[in-house]
């Protein structure tokens, strides 16, 4: 990951959403970038240009942006039209994009299109969000990676959120997903915990 | 054998689909998969297929066929004949909000300039009060109130448009409610689909979420009705059967929108029992 001055940036040409720009890259906002606060906190996982992504919940196509930046292909997978018009928009400005309009709880409709990916990215406001990530798992390669954005409001609003998360886990492991770490993105988002996973051998 | 999008690859080699995004989203529909069974494509078996030369390629043809699908998806789903009613319903519904904050707010002003402004105007009807306060205010101000009514005849305008989409867009829940509140109802469902799938007991409180939930946290006493309180013949019932009314309506109203959503079209025998025993639910004691 690039930083310039303490500032995570992303190598790329800008004006995708009215980014600010130092020194010909792109600021990479972690108020705004799940992805950006997991970096800012001291995440590991690096994205590196051999990777294929699929990212879930692709929204406006912000974070896509950064990812595409750094990463081979991203497959952004988003359900709504009207956020899906602007990821359109940026997918037709990266040619490493490919937009599918798509549920991501249903992977059996989008399957043909995908191909196996290094990392799975997961940023979805739902409250089956872990459910969904399992579901998505067969498009995970050996030795990939999963990154889950737990948005534990979403998930349960009265629970504690480190009751969420620890129940997450949970399903998550039972389901032969290992968790490797889990980060909490405050101070930049509130109640959201970063999952890293990757899958052991057996069923999904 | 394994279906993809540029074809099948079995044990002997691959065989691509042939055409353009037209004739490969068409083709992607046919194919069906199970979770369980599928394995997805993978790039570095991409050797056994003769089918694109390289990466840049795949991707430039897959690209085009998402683009092209993601277009058509979401094309179909403004397309649905729900949606400019929504737009339409909610913009009627803030020009009132706009225009009732301006006219408080040049209310207040006028009364600087008119010690002798009492209470006993503010009960006087819009159209009244608006040309009042206009004579002898200043340039500014007389455009101000020229902008509210033009506001009013706007909202004219489109009410009236309202009502006649609605009675193409959801026919039978107009007839039981009238347009502009069978609008209000779809707009505050979401969506027509989401409407037809709610059960009465929900269409009922639908709008009064505030009610529903101090309800539901325990102490206060259910809501019995929402949006469609502004239906005549829920807010004319006597109070004690006003909850009887809105009940029955409700129920009906959830069959109503089944009607406009997979039908599409005025059930007209429908409609005549169902406006009997709403009825009937009202002058009952």
């Amino acid at each position: 990951m690039i930083w310039v001055e303490n500032v995570l940036v992303s190598p790329g040409e800008g004006g995708v959403y009215g980014e600010r720009m130092l020194k010909e890259y792109r600021v990479w906002d972690p108020y705004r970038s799940k992805l950006a606060a997991y970096y800012y906190l001291g995440g590991e996982f690096a994205l590196t240009p051999d990777m294929v992504v699929l990212y879930l919940g692709a929204a406006n196509g912000t974070t896509v942006s950064h990812v595409a930046d750094y990463a081979g292909t991203v497959y952004a997978i988003e359900f709504a039209p009207r956020p899906m018009q602007d990821m359109v928009a940026v997918a037709r400005r990266r040619n490493n994009v490919v937009p599918l309009m798509a549920d991501a709880a249903q992977p059996e409709r989008y399957a043909p299109l995908l191909e196996m990916a290094d990392l799975i990215y997961q940023d979805i406001a739902q409250p089956e969000q872990v459910t969904i990530a399992i579901r998505n798992r067969i498009f995970l390669r050996e030795g990939g990676r999963m990154l889950i954005m737990l948005k534990t409001r979403s998930i349960d609003t009265a629970e504690v959120p480190g009751v969420v998360l620890e129940r997450s886990v949970a399903a998550l492991e039972a389901a032969r997903i290992t968790v490797l770490d889990t980060k909490w993105l405050d101070p930049y988002h509130k109640d959201h915990a970063a999952m890293l996973c990757s899958i052991g051998p057996g069923p999904g | 054998m394994q279906s993809y999008w540029f074809g099948d690859v079995g044990e002997n080699g691959c065989t691509p689909y042939q055409g353009g995004p037209e004739a490969l989203a068409k083709r992607l529909d046919t194919i069906k998969i199970s979770l369980g069974t599928f394995v997805p494509f993978d790039w570095n078996d991409a050797g056994k297929c003769s089918f694109t030369p390289n990466r840049e390629e795949y991707i430039r043809k897959l690209r085009e066929l998402c683009f092209y699908l993601a277009e058509a998806g979401i094309t179909r789903q403004y397309e649905s004949r729900d949606a400019e009613l929504l737009q339409m319903v909610r913009t009627l519904d803030q020009l009132d909000d706009v225009s009732n904050v301006l006219t408080e707010r040049a209310l207040e002003w006028h009364r600087i300039n008119n010690p002798g402004f009492s209470r006993k105007y503010m009960r006087l009807p819009k159209q009244k009060l608006l040309p009042m306060m206009k004579r002898g205010g200043s340039p500014a101000f007389r455009q101000i109130i020229n902008e509210i009514e033009n506001l009013a005849s706007a909202r004219t305008a489109l009410m009236k448009e309202v009502s006649r989409r609605a009675d193409e867009v959801v026919p039978n829940c107009s007839a039981l409610l009238g347009g502009l509140v069978a609008a209000r109802l779809v707009s505050q469902a979401g969506s027509l689909q989401t409407l037809s799938r709610l059960p009465g007991s929900s269409i009922q409180v639908l709008g009064a979420r505030t009610a529903l939930f101090s309800h539901m946290r325990g102490g206060t006493p259910p809501p019995k009705h929402g949006i469609i309180f502004q239906h005549r013949r829920v807010h004319n019932a006597p109070k004690e059967v006003r909850g009887k009314v809105a009940r029955v309506l409700a129920a009906k109203l959830a069959i109503a929108a089944r009607l406009d959503h997979y039908r599409q079209e005025l059930a007209p025998e429908f409609i005549e029992s169902a406006q009997a025993m709403i009825d009937n639910a009202g002058s009952a004691t």
